[in-house]
């Protein structure tokens, strides 16, 4: 009990020490792009409770969820296709790499021609940088289900779709979490770009206005926004993977060094658990071509 | 019950490679317990993935009861070696034990009924609701044996189920599998390389020598039901032991 509130007070000292000092400085500094805090915050709270919330905050997080939810969709089903398929794998890994190699932003451009300046163009950007993490680990995941976990699926005549729900794609779970999350931090990124062009709405397009406009404060409460909303998507993110992969960080806990048993191991090296190494490697990896790596880029 | 005759399994295009299997025949009667004993890399392996319909063969016939193996056939089940590898981490024991069972076409009142009565079987009723990894290597394959009891095979095929098991645990679950297969009446095709193993549970024990042909075969004409200490000092053990070693060790020494 107290080493949880010693702990916690240790994880709050560093961004209240950054503030407190920020605070000091910024008061006595007077510069334009560095405005003092007590301002900052006046701004948030006249700007996003809740003035702005539904203008631009929603129309924000609506674009980031349904394209980050196409990318797990497309991702997880085109991935599970090309994991079980090696012909398909071969063919379609040219393509792959030349789509994941390409930088979602420049195709922003090309997707306002397409789906002119709505919701759409601003989707397709955020799937077509999001959907590559998903996929590849998807297939690395599918590839590395255990052998006699599927010997066992055809040793007892369970048909193809139970093999794929109740064996492949648990067992590639670990994986596809793994892409998950960092598609996540992705689609953030990409829903801010994408605002940022052609937009009249949206976190993107308000950081851009306000510094337009000289409106210093304001931008910088654009800024923070974006920083708590990420914070928030990921400790959400963490919470739903630990739900779902609950048996993983279980076998996990067994099977690891630390005696502590599942709870330490739940930890990570910064307290929040960071992206947990791969599930282990596929055991019989029958094509040494590997067209998949763990971490993806934008 | 299962009858092999002539079977022969060369892996890769090239049917004029070394066999994996050679020339195989065998039988197993209707609830006999027959143990195939083999050096490791003998054929045991491939020999029973054909017979389980996982991987084809090249030539010969396999009928379980008059019917011919193609595929995974409904009366048969599967123990692997590893048990560690065959159960779902995702599941909890009961879901692993009922899983194939849905796909069988059981009712789920049946299903839920052929689960708890194998669990019971495998003394386990009380750890239904634990996930595989918390449980021991020995509790784990008793909940291997109890899913392919729940799924009513005819026959049981099993590869080294108790290889990767401590000495200990290894005899009581030797004495369970014995146990459950009176009560469930059905005919064991067991793989081991333990010469003793092979002796204390088999009616029958088949010597495999490279490329898997039954080099030698014996009955075990011991007294049932088995008894880890007073079988294993009957002086025909002794004698069964002798007689196999020297027909492992013949093989070996030929190849």
């Amino acid at each position: 009990m107290n080493r949880r509130v010693l702990g916690f007070l240790l994880e709050l000292a560093l961004p209240v020490t950054v503030l407190v000092g920020y605070a000091l400085w910024a008061s006595r500094a007077q510069s334009f792009y560095f405005p003092p805090l007590d301002e900052i915050g006046r701004y948030f709270g006249e700007l996003w409770l809740f003035d702005r919330v539904g203008s631009d905050l929603v129309p924000s997080l609506t674009r980031m969820s349904a394209g980050y939810l196409a990318s797990v969709l497309v991702g997880v089903s085109v991935g599970l296709l090309l994991g079980m398929s090696r012909v398909l794998r071969t063919a379609a890994e040219p393509v792959v790499e030349f789509l994941r190699a390409l930088p979602a932003p420049a195709l922003i451009p090309f997707s306002l021609l397409l789906f002119g300046s709505g919701d759409s163009s601003k989707i397709f950007v955020i799937v077509l940088g999001a959907v590559w993490p998903i996929l590849l680990n998807t297939i690395d995941g599918v590839r590395g289900v255990d052998s006699q976990q599927l010997d066992m699926a055809r040793a007892y005549r369970i048909p193809l779709a139970a093999r794929v729900w109740r064996i492949i794609l648990p067992a590639a779970g670990p994986r596809i979490f793994a892409g998950m999350r960092t598609s996540l931090a992705i689609a953030i990124i990409l829903m801010v770009v994408s605002e940022m062009v052609a937009s009249s709405n949206g976190l993107g397009y308000f950081v851009l206005e306000q510094q337009r406009s000289f409106a210093i404060p304001e931008m910088w409460t654009g800024i923070i926004l974006l920083g708590v909303l990420g914070y928030v998507l990921n400790w959400l993110f963490l919470r739903l993977e630990r739900r779902v992969l609950a048996w993983h960080f279980g076998l996990k806990g067994l099977a690891g060094p630390a005696t502590g048993g599942t709870r330490s191991a739940r930890r990570s090296p910064f307290g929040k658990r960071r992206p947990h190494a791969p599930a282990p490697p596929a055991p019989a990896a029958s094509s040494a071509r590997s067209s998949a790596s763990s971490d993806g880029e934008v | 019950m299962l009858e092999v005759s002539h079977l022969r399994k060369v892996y890769g295009p090239d049917p004029s490679a070394a066999p994996a299997v050679a020339d195989l025949d065998f039988t197993v009667g209707d609830q006999e317990f027959v143990c195939i004993l083999g050096s490791s890399g003998c054929g045991k392996t491939t020999m029973l993935r054909c017979l389980s319909g996982l991987i084809p063969f090249t030539a010969g016939e396999i009928t379980l009861r008059g019917k011919p193996v193609t595929g995974p056939p409904e009366d048969m089940a599967f123990v692997f070696q590893d048990y560690s590898r065959s159960l779902l981490p995702w599941m909890t024991v009961r879901r692993n034990i009922a899983f194939p069972l849905r796909y069988k076409g059981i009712e789920k009142n049946d299903a839920r009924r052929a689960t708890e009565e194998a669990l019971e079987a495998v003394g386990l009723a009380d750890r239904g609701d634990r996930y595989p990894w918390q449980l021991s290597g020995g509790m784990q394959q008793r909940v291997a044996i109890a899913r392919a009891l729940a799924y009513r095979p005819r026959i049981l095929l099993m590869d080294e189920p108790f290889a990767s098991v401590d000495a200990q645990t290894r005899s009581g679950l030797e004495d369970l599998l014995l146990r459950v297969k009176e009560r469930y009446g059905i005919t064991v095709l067991f793989v081991t390389h333990d010469i003793d193993e092979a002796i204390y549970l088999g009616d029958r024990v088949l010597v495999l020598r490279p490329p898997a042909t039954v080099g030698h075969a014996v009955t075990v004409d011991l007294p049932r039901p088995r008894n880890q200490v007073l079988t294993k000092q009957e002086p025909e053990f002794a004698r069964l032991r002798g007689e196999l070693f020297a027909a492992i060790d013949g093989g070996s020494v030929a190849a």
